[in-house]
């Protein structure tokens, strides 16, 4: 039930309330001005002494303020009421927008902490390097060399070690190589033999994957893996 | 000022260490520095038959090492070339008798009195091949140009480079007819693998057998190429390191040259 002695307050022109060492005002900008003037008089003569020199916000409630009709009022309160400062609304911060998909559109990368280890020089016979996630060497892998990794390896420079990539179960793993000659690659659980020759092959990179339970060797440029994916992943 | 020791190394036995051993002491010798070879392969020593002095051993690299004899006493001179002297193994112990610490003694004695101790090591990366790296100041790794030796000189290039010396490399036993049929490895694929400083190269050389079986260097043999080769080798190890390596695949006349040329030709065609 409306209190009888409290007029209602959504249908006054203006509004008044002390927010922190200002006063908020906040009118209806569809009235036109001579009323909403008549309108701020009668608060501000409650006021009197009180109005003098104090920080006035002006707010129409809209998004954007009109600024013309917030000097005009603005101006009259300062001449009719000797008020101090005069503004508009302080910008609202813009709620959060949330995207149903935020990792799709997200760039994963800038905050991603790199699990890759990286390795420069060539690996030997009898050396074994091994990573947690993905292995990447920047030279060659000599026949007897051993590199393992639960992600993927990339050799650049030539394979002619033993790659095991996936390890254990990471059937989406690969293996590439700028010069694929490999003893011997594993991905997952499935192992596959290579070559056992010494000598350049003179062919294009070349990298490995699974297919249908199999592992295949394909021309890396030509079959161009990632090319489908939408949105450069975080691997 | 001291000598530098040398140990001659592989990982594969059978490629040649103990000819190249032989026939780089001998050749160091013969460029007028002061040469010790030591035998490493304590068990199944060789060094001396190559060198053709085994009849002349008397004590031994264990005896010096236990205190038996004196160093001097185990130190056979070649006759026929000067201030080569060869330290023969044992035949009748077994490697672990001898500890790292004894060859750096040993080669600390050595290297006051050579300018050259070639280390003869023994085949495999176990305590023979650990007691010969010891103290080796440089290393020499023989690889013949076959893949099973171009593992083993790699995983021995590995351990080498992990006790901080850097290895040069000899390819031997090199067959020019069979590299061109494509059914040897060339040099220049097993450099590619092993990617260190290439020191000679030495073809395939039918008076290196003969040589071992009489014990005459093969240095010493004006008409063996394997022997020119391995006085080339020697130069470089002293003292002129920039001297090129003569590629045996390399046609040597114009008319080779030109046959090389045409039957390059008619394979694309």
């Amino acid at each position: 039930m409306p209190n009888p002695l409290m007029p209602n307050q959504d249908n006054l022109p203006v509004k008044l309330k002390g927010v922190g060492d200002s006063l908020w005002v906040t009118f209806d900008a569809t009235r036109p001005v001579d009323e909403l003037k008549d309108a701020l008089n009668k608060p501000f003569e409650r006021l009197k002494q009180l109005a003098v020199n104090a920080r006035i916000i002006l707010d129409s409630g809209n998004e954007a303020p009109d600024g013309r009709l917030i000097e005009e009022l603005g101006g009259y309160l300062k001449e009719q009421f000797h008020v101090g400062v005069v503004t508009g609304p302080p910008p609202k911060p813009r709620p959060e927008v949330s995207h149903k998909r935020t990792e799709d559109l997200g760039n994963a990368w800038h905050s991603h902490n790199s699990e890759a280890l990286i390795i420069a020089g060539r690996v030997r016979s009898g050396q074994k390097l091994q990573a947690d996630k993905h292995l990447i060497i920047m030279g060659d892998l000599n026949p007897g060399a051993e590199a393992i990794a639960g992600g993927d390896i990339i050799v650049l420079g030539t394979l002619m070690g033993t790659a095991v990539a996936g390890q254990p179960d990471n059937e989406d793993a690969i293996i590439v190589a700028l010069d694929f000659r490999p003893t011997q690659i594993q991905i997952g659980g499935l192992a596959a033999a290579g070559s056992t020759g010494i000598g350049g092959s003179g062919k294009a990179p070349e990298f490995a994957k699974i297919d249908n339970n199999k592992i295949v060797v394909m021309d890396y440029i030509a079959a161009n893996p990632f090319k489908r994916f939408a949105w450069p992943e975080v691997r | 000022m001291e000598g530098k020791v040398v140990v001659v190394t592989s990982g594969k036995g059978g490629v040649g260490k103990t000819t190249v051993t032989a026939s780089l002491g001998a050749a160091l010798a013969l460029q007028g520095k002061r040469v010790a070879v030591v035998d490493m392969d304590i068990g199944l020593r060789n060094l001396d038959v190559i060198m053709g002095l085994e009849n002349r051993i008397v004590f031994n690299v264990v005896d010096v090492v236990q205190g038996r004899c004196k160093l001097k006493q185990a130190m056979i001179k070649d006759r026929r070339i000067n201030n080569l002297y060869l330290i023969p193994a044992s035949q009748s112990d077994e490697k672990n008798v001898i500890q790292p610490e004894n060859m750096k003694w040993l080669c600390n004695r050595l290297k006051k009195e050579f300018d050259f101790t070639l280390l003869d090591c023994p085949a495999g990366i176990e305590q023979g091949f650990k007691n010969s790296i010891e103290a080796a100041d440089e290393a020499i790794v023989v690889c013949m140009p076959e893949i099973s030796s171009v593992r083993d000189a790699d995983r021995v290039i590995g351990l080498l480079y992990s006790r901080s010396i850097t290895p040069k490399l000899v390819v031997n036993r090199i067959i020019p007819k069979m590299v061109e049929r494509g059914d040897m490895l060339s040099h220049k694929d097993v450099v590619e693998v092993l990617s260190i400083d290439l020191i000679g190269l030495v073809e395939m050389d039918e008076s290196v057998v003969v040589s071992s079986n009489t014990g005459l260097p093969i240095v010493m043999q004006k008409e063996s190429k394997a022997g020119k080769a391995f006085m080339q080798i020697a130069m470089r190890m002293n003292g002129h390191p920039d001297l090129p390596v003569e590629d045996p695949m390399a046609p040597k006349s114009f008319w080779k040259k030109l046959g090389g040329k045409i039957s390059r030709k008619n394979k694309v065609h």
